[in-house]
């Protein structure tokens, strides 16, 4: 299952499912009363985020997805500083809370 | 990571006998410490000898059951030139160590072309700071003394390089002084710091470079600035010596811990005290003594930014998570003096009393992408620059540490 995200700039991203759940926001946007019920693509607008931004956000979903439940080591996330403030709007309200 | 996640017990190293028994020197452990890249590990191990040690370590030294790290390349470098341990003999007792980069010699790095199939070995110095007030620099790889620096009158009982490699030494002694120190150019004496009244306990220059703190017996906690080597503030709140600092990775947060049973994290930016993380025994004791045994003796962050490391006179290593008020795991630990993170994560190492070191495992920590952010940005923002940032408020006191 995928969901398919729609950033500022229209740049299309697939995300699974299982990794977009990541996001308190998209959860709840994913499991409110009207959405789409049957479509293998669930379809989520980010008018506010540029797509560099979701991008990573996107990698964020994966790195977190990938080490949580696990044993093995953790490595850094990579970030860098230049464009570290749209990520933080971007995780502010996407509610990207860890356990 | 989960509560409940106690610290394991990985290894415990303790000094073999003496070879020269001499009753005046002491046996503890008074300084730990990983070089920044995470490759050598020191201990002061008493009796005036400095262990250097590899790291990761060797197997013999992990108990069964354990994952041992990197086993295959051990495997390959063995026999090759891998590092191997060195014994510094100091001549006194050594109270305080600090690692730092050193720019690789000529001769190093002839060397290295003749023996391409070696692993570059990064070059490390160890600063030791010595009873008599000394200063030793030794070179790492190969346990050679480097440097002698003179200056301080009494015990120089902490050390700290800048963390940019800048070979910038700072010390704090017994003699209420702090002495700034520059090893670009042979070690020479380049300020004195005055204006503590007791011992200074301890010194911390902050990740960004930019403050340099400085705790002492008369209960107040010192900021100065690294640029000008002038007194920027006293941060005033605790009750008793303090003993023990610390900065956050991205330098927006400063811990303190003293024989008061506190610790408290403030900004180091404006002042403000943010956490009082107060010791209480687990047993409360039957009368009315051992009012202090809850005095702390060293505190450290985690190199994500996220955990507390304490050890106190209550026989408690404790792991603390920055956003709550009681510890989130206790390991029983004795005569505890020390502690220090791994750079990497994972690993905890403290030293003792009797000369042992202990190595814990450390909480496993995924940092929210709303942390890694802050971070980043905390890395190179000051307090004010994020005040002044147009941010929601409730953004500010994220990026502030005010909320968690």
């Amino acid at each position: 299952m995928s969901v398919k995200s729609i950033p500022l700039d229209g740049h299309e991203f697939i995300i699974k499912r299982r990794h977009a759940l990541t996001s308190g926001t998209i959860k709840a946007m994913l499991s409110g009363p009207d959405r789409f019920a049957e479509s293998e693509i669930n379809e989520v607008n980010f008018r506010d985020i540029p797509s560099h931004v979701l991008s990573k956000v996107r990698m964020y979903f994966t790195y977190e997805v990938h080490y949580t439940n696990s044993s093995m080591k953790i490595p850094g996330f990579p970030t860098a500083p230049e464009i570290v403030g749209g990520w933080l709007m971007a995780a502010n309200f996407l509610d990207c809370y860890t356990r | 990571m989960e509560a409940g996640e106690e610290p394991l017990l990985l290894a415990e190293l303790k000094p073999g006998r003496p070879h020269q028994f001499d009753w005046k020197s002491s046996c503890e452990t008074w300084s730990v410490a990983f070089s920044p890249d995470g490759s050598w590990f020191a201990w002061s191990q008493g009796h005036c000898i400095v262990k250097l040690i590899p790291w990761p370590l060797e197997e013999q030294f992990i108990p069964k059951g354990f994952e041992a790290k990197s086993r295959s390349s051990k495997n390959d470098t063995k026999g090759r030139g891998s590092p191997k341990e060195k014994t510094l003999d100091c001549g006194q007792i050594v109270w305080g160590l600090a690692f730092s980069p050193w720019p690789s010699p000529p001769s190093r790095k002839l060397w290295a072309r003749h023996h391409p199939q070696v692993p570059d070995i990064s070059c490390l110095i160890l600063a030791t700071g010595l009873n008599d007030g000394q200063i030793k620099i030794w070179e790492v790889q190969t346990g050679l003394l480097l440097l002698n620096l003179s200056g301080h009158q009494d015990v120089v009982r902490d050390l700290s390089f800048t963390p940019s490699g800048s070979l910038i030494l700072v010390s704090a002694s017994r003699d209420k002084t702090l002495r700034i120190w520059d090893l670009n150019k042979h070690g020479k004496q380049i300020q004195v710091l005055s204006g503590h009244l007791q011992w200074v306990y301890c010194c911390s220059i902050s990740p960004d470079c930019s403050m340099l703190c400085s705790a002492a017996g008369e209960k107040s906690v010192f900021l100065w600035s690294m640029r000008s080597y002038t007194l920027i503030r006293k941060l005033e709140g605790h009750q008793s010596s303090v003993v023990s600092c610390d900065f956050s990775p991205d330098s927006a947060l400063l811990v303190t811990a003293s024989y008061d049973t506190n610790v408290i994290m403030w900004d180091p930016y404006t002042g403000e005290r943010l956490r009082f993380l107060h010791h209480t025994q687990l047993d409360p004791p039957m009368d009315d003594s051992d009012v202090h045994i809850s005095s702390l003796r060293s505190v450290c962050f985690s190199p994500e930014g996220l955990y507390l490391a304490t050890v106190a006179d209550d026989r408690l290593l404790r792991i603390w998570a920055l956003e709550l008020k009681t510890p989130i795991a206790f390991a029983p630990m004795t005569n505890g003096l020390c502690c220090t993170f791994f750079p990497h994560g994972g690993v905890i190492a403290t030293g003792t009393r009797d000369g042992h070191v202990q190595f814990w495992t450390a909480p496993r920590v995924l940092s929210s992408l709303k942390h890694l952010c802050r971070k980043a940005l905390r890395s190179f923002l000051t307090t004010y620059q994020v005040l002044a940032l147009p941010i929601p408020k409730k953004m500010k006191e994220f990026l502030t540490y005010r909320t968690f």
